[in-house]
């Protein structure tokens, strides 16, 4: 990423605000992204090495903040301040119009929840429960949809054999799942764990699937005959080449997991965010109740963060692939 | 033509394409792609397959190559039936065929790889072969940073790279700029002279046919047939300035006569009637319309 971000910076110089001292924060970001840009002809390289220093480093980070990003940075801002500021008028005027406002907590209630039960042990404790519901059901999910997806997709008989049961499984929503799963598994916690697994496992296979067709048939051919066999061609071919799109799957997965989480804690947990949130409700304890929305907010996004960085990671070449944005 | 079959192979490389037939389809639909046609390459001889589009030559090289079965007739490489895809047959594609996922040195190498040879052997087999391609400083880049050539010169040397016997090319510079295209002729026989490797190459250019070949197969519109073949006399090491010589000119008009009167029997026979009578436009009681 801190190359491709520096690369970016020299695509535009116009961009820079301090085009003085960018300049030579550019020439530096040129030796270190070299080999990443064709056209460039090979940087004679400074014999001496360059001490770090703060100043430098400091230029660096300024000459990263082009204007494009500010703008951005400073939308993202107002909305966000924008939404706080709705809430927090609405709550202190306790404003009434179809809406009412009359029992939602402030803004300040809630940081004030936060910071009595945000150190307490039961709150983490529903948090990281939540984590590891997450973990299980994202992590079998992967198991048995990216092979069953990549062999869905590779073997015409397999997805005949699949596809029935798969078409009628599908529309099912996870949250429908809840009273079957818990007659199915020994113990409530499996059957969580099961729901937030069918939330993600879907997405996951279809996305799989839906990247093996997607894949240029040249590439199989070549494959095929720089001497790779079902197998090698299936590891080395066809399951690279599906994974961008495998990575759209566990993103909209991920998403999908955690609402079935939620409900499925709500319905039947003990524990868990989900629980933490729908107790509050029954405890009427207002503050809570947004507090443990907040959570569940933050953890979705820190989720879908993560996945999203280790797509990033694991395919270094999409940055450069026609029509990229990275 | 089928005589040259029992000459004595010294060296590697000899494909044998017999009384090959292709359809597709069945009974009501059935479509008729190559008919009874036969080619073979000398072991280090380059041999060009040349017709208007649609004319199943590039069926003919996929039979070659184990991507697909003949309806009838046999093919064979080294005496050997050919049954499925196989790095003794290095194939080049029209499209860019790199795995966008690796990086270019790795692409060169994957053959290697799937053949299990160690990381270390690899890689120098790899860098000499992109070396050669004057392409070594692009080792660590991805194939979606190159420009066309770049990468089809890639898609080259990883064909190489398993040491086939045969190459075969199917229209691999189909998708390039006139001016790199010439480029990558003079570049492509300086590589199967250092290789002397026997090379089957697809192509509908037939200035590319002549520059290029030994010797060339012209094919007929569907049902693909051969036509005719053709020596090509030019002296080796071909350079460009040859297209100007009035041997280049006179195979290029012999051929161009040959290609024109498929191309037109491979359209449509009203246009076919226009395209003869030099487009001599004759509007109907309806109009102009009334041919399409």
């Amino acid at each position: 990423m801190g190359t491709v971000s520096s690369a970016k910076v020299i695509a535009m110089p116009s961009m820079e605000q301090r085009p003085e001292p960018a300049k030579e924060v550019a020439a530096e970001a040129t030796a270190k992204a070299s080999p990443a840009l064709p056209d460039l002809p090979a940087p004679a390289l400074d014999p001496i090495p360059t001490t770090v220093s703060l100043r430098k480093v400091v230029r660096g980070l300024l000459a990263k903040i082009t204007r494009d990003r500010f703008v951005a940075a400073l939308l993202g801002g107002i909305s966000i301040a924008a939404l706080f500021l709705f809430w927090y008028f609405g709550t202190k005027y306790q404003l009434e119009f179809y809406i009412r406002f009359k029992n939602v907590p402030t803004p300040y209630e809630v940081y004030q929840q936060l910071t009595q039960v945000g150190l307490s042990n039961k709150y983490l404790y529903n948090i990281a429960i939540s984590v590891r519901r997450i973990l299980m059901g994202f992590a079998i999910a992967i198991a048995i949809g990216v092979p069953l997806g990549l062999a869905i997709g590779k073997y015409r008989r397999v997805s005949d054999f699949f596809m029935p049961v798969v078409e009628i499984l599908r529309p099912i929503p996870a949250i429908a799942w809840v009273p079957m799963s818990i007659m199915l598994w020994p113990n409530n916690e499996a059957s969580i764990v099961f729901i937030t697994f069918i939330g993600a496992f879907f997405p996951i296979l279809l996305n799989t699937i839906h990247g093996v067709h997607s894949l240029d048939g040249v590439l199989i051919r070549a494959g095929r005959c720089l001497g790779a066999g079902e197998g090698r061609l299936l590891w080395n071919v066809i399951l690279p080449g599906s994974l961008p799109h495998i990575f759209t799957g566990l993103a909209v997965g991920m998403g999908v997991a955690w609402v079935s989480l939620i409900a499925a804690e709500m319905i039947s947990g003990q524990f868990g965010v989900g629980y933490f949130t729908w107790e509050a409700y029954s405890l009427v304890n207002y503050p809570a109740i947004v507090l443990g929305m907040i959570t569940i907010g933050v953890l979705g996004l820190a989720c879908s963060g993560i996945i999203r960085m280790v797509g990033v990671l694991m395919m270094p070449w999409l940055a450069f692939a026609p029509g990229s944005k990275r | 033509m089928t005589m040259a079959m029992t000459e004595p192979q010294v060296d590697k490389g000899f494909i044998d394409v017999r009384n090959i037939g292709v359809t597709f389809g069945a009974n009501d639909n059935k479509v008729v792609a190559v008919e009874n046609a036969s080619i073979h390459v000398q072991p280090g001889e380059f041999v060009s397959l040349i017709g208007p589009s649609g004319c199943g030559k590039s069926t003919l090289l996929s039979i070659v190559a184990g991507f697909q079965k003949p309806t009838q007739g046999e093919a064979a490489v080294d005496g050997k039936a050919i049954t499925k895809p196989g790095s003794d047959r290095g194939v080049v594609f029209q499209q860019y065929s790199l795995f966008p996922w690796l990086s270019v040195r790795k692409n060169v190498e994957f053959g290697l790889k799937m053949a299990g040879v160690e990381q270390s052997k690899r890689n120098v087999t790899a860098r000499s072969l992109l070396d050669l391609a004057g392409l070594l400083s692009f080792e660590n880049h991805y194939p979606d940073q190159l420009s066309g050539g770049m990468k089809q010169r890639i898609g080259i040397v990883r064909a190489l790279a398993t040491s086939p016997q045969v190459l075969l090319m199917d229209e691999p510079f189909g998708a390039l700029d006139t001016q790199t295209r010439v480029v990558m002729q003079e570049i492509l026989t300086n590589i199967w002279q250092q290789f002397k490797i026997s090379v089957l190459f697809i192509t509908h250019d037939i200035e590319e046919s002549i520059f290029l070949s030994d010797r060339i197969y012209v094919m007929t519109a569907r049902p693909g047939r051969i036509k005719a073949e053709i020596k090509v006399p030019l002296p080796r090491p071909r350079r460009a300035e040859m297209t100007d010589t009035p041997e280049f000119m006179n195979l290029v008009q012999e051929l161009k006569g040959l290609i024109r009167e498929e191309s037109l029997a491979a359209m449509a026979p009203e246009i076919r009637d226009r395209g003869l009578s030099g487009f001599g436009m004759k509007v109907g009681p309806k109009g102009v319309g009334e041919i399409f």
